[in-house]
């Protein structure tokens, strides 16, 4: 136990090392469902599997809808907390990633909508700064170059913010997630028409706003 | 082919144009309609630098503890879940709790609105009973005690009562 009376990692061997360990025997069961029912049966280095495959994909998605990193990763845990809490009635009957991008998506909009993203505006310059910062670096860049591609970067951001939520979330699918229409609408609960319907809505106000830039 | 905005389903083509998700064949085709059409192409332009503007917005780095916070977050719920069980929230008798309450509330508002049913309302009388009771018992073993005597004496001296 720390001093929080929380229960430390080094009290059990680390999830993360326990993954390491049994990586080569769960390599031919990579599929996420498998690795899932895994879970339900009680093997826990499954679901840190699910984890590392999952983990970037969700905060990335989550980061794009909110624009806020602290903000994102607290959803995206929540997120993997919904996934372990359901694992013992887990049916693999949709697709895995589906599921979780539902959950995420849930989260996201429902942040949007109470309202949780009113001093947005007056963060959006200083998460600018510090997504840009935190984004990859490319040392390659030149002093011109990286202003360019913060004004670019600040464009984009602004645009996406713009939209409205369901469409902000069709379109982070589509073009960061190369989701089909059809799991678009799976994870939106509507049909693949109203999901086209929705990403031409919002490509067209992207083109509004973003075609000038190349 | 077909003027890809005026035919139903037109728009997705472009915007799979602009992805770069075609077929080779879909590819070529709609790239000799666009040579010859100005506004497809004018859109086809448009959505490509979307999509290329789009790309700006690289992933961010997900903070290193992230894994860490995830699982203490588990075992902490893990262990709450535990307590929980044990905790008297969740004893079966939890949900009569309220009614029993209830019943209490009632009767001692009924109680209050009818002073004459109070248990001290009719306790009041009992300490002049118990004194009356008190001196009817100590009058009676009297009488009892000066009965034993006189038979005591009877059986000493039979001839005295004849």
């Amino acid at each position: 136990m720390d001093q929080d009376g929380m229960p430390t990692p080094a009290a059990q061997p680390s999830w993360n090392t326990r993954v390491k360990d049994n990586r080569t025997e769960l390599a031919p069961l990579e599929r996420d469902a498998e690795l899932m029912l895994r879970v339900r049966d009680g093997d826990q280095a499954s679901f840190g599997l699910l984890l590392e495959r999952h983990r970037g994909p969700v905060i990335h998605f989550l980061y794009r809808m909110v624009q806020r990193q602290a903000v994102a990763e607290e959803l995206a845990q929540e997120v993997f907390l919904r996934v372990y809490r359901s694992r013992g009635t887990y049916e693999p009957s949709a697709k895995f990633t589906t599921w979780l991008f539902r959950i995420a998506t849930h989260l996201g909009l429902n942040w949007i909508r109470d309202g949780r993203a009113e001093s947005r505006e007056e963060s959006l310059d200083k998460e600018t700064s510090e997504g840009a910062t935190r984004q990859v670096a490319d040392r390659t860049r030149t002093v011109e170059q990286d202003m360019v591609y913060r004004v670019k970067l600040r464009e984009v951001r602004r645009a996406i913010e713009c939209l409205p939520s369901k469409q902000r979330a069709a379109v982070l699918m589509h073009k960061y997630e190369e989701m089909e229409y059809s799991e678009i609408a799976n994870v939106l609960s509507c049909s693949e028409s109203a999901v086209k319907s929705l990403l031409f809505r919002a490509y067209e106000h992207l083109r509004s706003r973003l075609a000038h830039m190349v | 082919m077909g003027c890809p905005i005026e035919d139903d389903g037109g728009h997705e083509l472009i915007l799979a144009y602009g992805a770069n998700s075609l077929s080779p064949q879909q590819q070529i085709d709609l790239e000799r309609h666009l040579g010859t059409c100005a506004s497809c192409r004018e859109w086809a332009e448009a959505q490509r630098a979307v999509w290329t503007a789009l790309d700006a917005w690289s992933p961010t780095v997900v903070s290193t503890d992230f894994d860490e916070r995830l699982f203490r977050r588990i075992a902490n719920e893990e262990q709450s879940a535990w307590w929980r069980q044990l905790s008297p929230v969740n004893w079966p008798w939890r949900s009569t709790l309220p009614v029993g309450v209830a019943c209490a509330a009632l009767i001692a508002a009924f109680l209050l609105k009818n002073p004459a049913l109070r248990p001290e309302a009719q306790a009041q009388p009992q300490p002049k009973l118990q004194i009356e009771q008190v001196e009817h018992a100590l009058d009676d073993m009297e009488m009892l005690k000066q009965l034993s005597i006189e038979s005591a004496s009877d059986k000493a001296n039979p001839s005295e009562k004849i």
